[in-house]
């Protein structure tokens, strides 16, 4: 028997084989380059070894295998794993406008699609051409979690792998979970519907889940008992199934601490596992949500650094030559006593919002990253201030936007870090990537080059 | 064992979601305004772990508890307001004509500065209410002022639950003339109400007689499985009015509607109600004090629209002297900090006692909100909701000098920052941020109706385009 088991066993491993041979292709090595771990520890002068989309070697002593293409890195180019984002309406279509909706004969009793319920959508079977393909591969992402944009139940969260054209835009994992948000109906005053208030969505949501448990009930029994009348099958409720079921998590847009209590309280009702995105304010629920096991997606869209505290920074950096000419030239600037209270307050309002991220991480929380919204052209200064003023170091912020982003979406088998073995998905900048001015000069994900040259 | 630590680690975690800050006072000398067992002079109000535990002379102050000497002052108890949308997020869902599934219990906004600015005028509880675009509109809920806890916090534990039903000209503008569907005349305001009764009712039979049937099938597993009803959130609420777990709080001005929606009541058995507003009350306060219905007016508000013509000053002292239980409110974040000026009226115009003046702004609204074993007056086993006024708290020149919700002083004159604002958003420069200063100084057109008048506008303009 057991000459058997090694004979079959040998066999295996020879059809394995005969397939990777079928199907090779040419390796990639990329050499002599720095390499920046997710976990924060960096390698000099290493190597890089990719075939089909799969690392193979890395590391000083990667050996380049004789068919590899071959990249000299020089010794002065840096690469980081791909940052994934975790939660972005990228290629998304756009919606239509409020005013362009029809206005509706019953307002209190849309269809679906006009309440912001939507679940049945897959980013998978919408998305469109998006400029921003590219322009977020040049920041270094090559990973993305998409969801179509839309109202409280937008549709299902799904992970790809870039590219500058949404058509190779590739499909890593089908539905991570549900999208949704306390987004009210669309329309505005002149074409919008229930729910038009956050009472309203929260109310939606729940009568949503009672329905689909209901449909889900009916369809079981019809199976079981098809003498009974059959059920009215919607491709809607029956994509809230999963939630039903508490299988999949829903991945929730909220900022402020109240609407994260507010989910809180509907999470209790259902049982379904919660995963906050954005989360402005989840610090102030960080203990509850490290009880809750509930993962945050944060974003980085912090309001502007207040105008004085910007300026005052200004002055700090100014050598002592300079300040005595401009004292010189101008009298300081007098407050009332007022004012300044009130700026003591905006600074630490503001300094809370940007230490959100670093707070979390501190309590314990799983804490990735989620672009929410953010516009592209805001994301390095954004980043600047993470590291400046949010308490973050560069290895937190690599985390961050690689390992722990994969975590939270489960792509960590597969992502978050660049390993023998993982999916090769990483970015190639000139110079760190806090440094100044720094640009990604390759993008590759799942082992495609992109080439950008820094432009 | 371990189930035992589980439990009590749960029991742990569910007191200290739900855990109120007490505190403890005792306030001396003052002339306390009961409520229900008169004034009485030099005397001393103790407050023990956020309930009033002792009222009588000299008393001592136990280990560690703080006095305020309130000699020549007046306590009072704290005022509440039995209609107001201070701190709602959303006040009307207006697209639908009956939104009971909804709740204001979803839509607070503890950080409200308006908070701080009611407790400066004595008020300790606010009912916040839904608006009235809608025949039968959202759940309200019981807040005490509790200035800086969290939305959960600032709930009135254990408060009757309210909902929100409005007469007349909102709901038949807003749906009827805006939207086009039922109703639009008074007449479809009526079916409105008892069509959901009946629809609600029916829900009920099937629901019930779905889940027998379904726990039938599922122990048996033979026979043939009943086709699913899904719970329904809003004919659930509909049917807890119904069955009395919800006090109603009816919007209405025009004494027919006030009869009318009483024969609908008395049709389906529901026995406690308050009509909000109801200028014309005093034409049937026999018919309301008959029905054991309650009504929360304003003291002289009237004319902003058509159905508010017919009304006097007299109106709550008219349906004091009849036995209706009355409350004075405010629906308005401004009129909210000087409720007690809005009772001394009732006394200027109607000739209404001073006490029964003061009741109207304390203990009947607490009846009409189903609080009143726990606040409403100042008497021993009731809640530390007390204010010192620094004279009697109907004159015009009296102030607010202190305020205490469950014994803690949540307001105090003497120590009194420009800045009370919980929340600041720092995009706002101290020039925009410094608004808050300025408080509602007009009176709105019709609060009850906020967030909605886009809607008619709206359909004005498309008249005026047909």
């Amino acid at each position: 028997m057991r000459k058997h088991v090694l004979l079959f066993a040998f066999l295996f491993a020879g059809l394995s084989m005969q397939g990777v041979f079928a199907q090779t292709t040419p390796a990639h090595a990329l050499k002599n380059v720095t390499i920046h771990h997710a976990d924060g520890s960096t390698t000099e002068s290493a190597t890089i070894v990719w075939r089909n989309g799969v690392i193979e070697a890395i590391g000083t002593n990667a050996a380049i295998p004789f068919d590899a293409f071959e990249i000299d890195g020089g010794d002065s180019l840096h690469v980081y794993p791909g940052f994934i984002d975790g939660f972005s309406t990228l290629g998304s279509p756009s919606l239509p406008k409020g005013q362009d909706l029809p206005k509706l004969d019953d307002p209190g009793n849309p269809p679906y699609y006009r309440s912001g319920v939507q679940p049945e959508r897959k980013p998978s079977e919408l998305l469109t051409e998006d400029k921003n393909f590219e322009a977020i591969m040049k920041v270094g992402f090559t990973t993305a979690a998409l969801y179509p944009d839309g109202y409280m139940l937008p549709g299902q969260v799904e992970a790809f792998y870039l590219s500058s054209s949404h058509n190779n835009v590739g499909l890593i994992k089908g539905p991570l979970g549900l999208a949704g948000s306390f987004d009210t109906a669309p329309g505005g005053w002149s074409s919008g519907a229930y729910p038009s208030t956050l009472m309203g969505v929260m109310a939606k949501f729940r009568q949503v889940m009672f329905d689909a448990t209901a449909l889900q009930q009916h369809i079981k029994y019809y199976e079981q008992n098809p003498e009974m009348p059959a059920p009215d099958r919607d491709r809607v409720l029956e994509a809230m199934f999963p939630l039903v079921n508490n299988s999949t998590p829903l991945f929730f847009e909220v900022d402020s601490k109240e609407h994260i209590e507010r989910i809180l309280k509907i999470q209790d009702e259902f049982g379904f596992n919660v995963v906050i995105v954005s989360g402005k304010e989840a610090y102030a629920k960080a203990d509850e949500l490290k009880r809750r096991n509930i993962p945050v997606l944060a974003g980085i869209d912090f309001t502007d650094m207040p105008k004085w505290y910007a300026e005052m920074k200004k002055e700090e950096e100014k050598d002592e030559a300079e300040v005595e000419q401009e004292e010189e030239a101008a009298e300081e600037e007098e407050i009332s006593e007022e004012e300044q209270n009130y700026r003591e307050k905006q600074l630490e309002a503001w300094k809370a919002e940007v230490t959100n991220i670093k707070k979390l991480m501190d309590s314990g929380v799983s804490v990735g990253f989620s672009s929410a919204g953010l516009e592209l052209k805001d994301l390095s200064a954004k980043i600047e201030i993470l590291l400046d003023e949010g308490g973050l170091n560069e290895t937190d912020l690599v985390t961050l936007m690689s390992a722990n982003t994969a975590n939270i979406l489960g792509l960590n088998r597969t992502h978050g870090s660049l390993e023998r073995g993982k999916n090769a998905s990483f970015s190639v900048f000139d110079k760190a990537m806090t440094e100044e001015k720094a640009k990604v000069l390759h993008s590759i994900s799942n082992g495609i080059i992109h080439e950008f040259n820094g432009n | 064992m371990k189930k035992l630590i589980t439990l009590c680690l749960i029991l742990a975690f569910s007191t200290t979601a739900y855990a109120q800050e007490k505190g403890s006072v005792l306030i001396q000398n003052a002339t306390v305004i009961t409520v229900t067992n008169g004034d009485l002079e030099e005397t001393d109000v103790l407050i023990r772990d956020g309930i009033i535990r002792e009222i009588g002379k000299d008393l001592n102050a136990p280990r560690g508890v703080e006095t305020v000497d309130a000699t020549g002052k007046f306590v009072m108890p704290g005022i509440i307001d039995a209609h107001s949308h201070l701190n709602g997020v959303d006040i009307n869902e207006a697209r639908n004509p009956v939104t009971a599934e909804v709740t204001m219990e979803e839509s607070v906004d503890p950080n409200e500065v308006g908070i701080y600015h009611a407790l400066a005028g004595g008020a300790t509880t606010i009912h916040l209410m839904h608006g009235s675009a809608n025949v039968i509109g959202g759940q309200g809920e019981t807040l005490k002022l509790r200035y800086g806890v969290s939305q959960e916090e600032m709930k009135f534990e254990n408060a009757k639950r309210t909902i929100k039903f409005a007469l007349g000209e909102n709901p038949t503008r807003v749906h009827g003339q805006g939207s086009g569907v039922q109703p639009r005349t008074r007449m479809g305001v009526e079916q409105v109400v008892r069509g959901h009764f009946d629809e609600a009712l029916d829900y009920k039979r099937k629901r019930e007689a779905y889940l027998e049937a379904k726990a039938q099938y599922d122990r048996r597993s033979r026979g043939t499985p009943p086709v699913p009803v899904a719970e329904n959130l809003r004919y659930e609420v509909l049917n807890d009015i119904i069955e009395g777990e919800i006090f109603v709080h009816c919007h209405s001005y025009r004494a027919d509607e006030i009869l009318m929606l009483m024969r609908v009541f008395n049709d389906y058995g529901i026995e406690n109600y308050t009509f909000q507003h109801a200028n014309e009350a005093f034409k049937v306060a026999n018919e309301l004090a008959k029905n054991g219905a309650m009504t929360s007016v304003f003291s002289d508000w009237w004319a902003y629209k058509f159905e508010v013509y017919y009304s006097t000053a007299y109106n709550a002292s008219i349906l004091n002297a009849n036995g209706v239980v009355n409350s004075i409110n405010s629906d308005n974040d401004q009129l909210l900090r000087t409720l007690n000026h809005e009772a001394a009226k009732v006394v200027r115009y109607g000739d209404t006692s001073v006490n029964d003046a003061i009741k109207m702004i304390t203990l009947h609204p607490a009846i009409q909100l189903g609080i009143d074993d726990r606040v409403g007056s100042i008497e021993e086993g009731k809640h530390g909701d007390v204010v010192v006024w620094d004279g009697h708290p109907l004159s015009i020149y009296s102030k607010a000098e202190m305020t205490f919700v469950d014994g803690i002083k949540y307001f105090d004159l003497a120590n009194d920052p420009d800045d009370m604002r919980i929340q600041i958003n720092p995009g706002s420069d101290f020039d925009d941020g410094s608004n808050f200063r300025k408080i509602v100084d007009n009176r709105d057109e019709d609060a009850c109706i906020q967030d909605t008048f886009i809607l008619l506008q709206d359909q004005a303009q498309t008249h005026a385009h047909n």
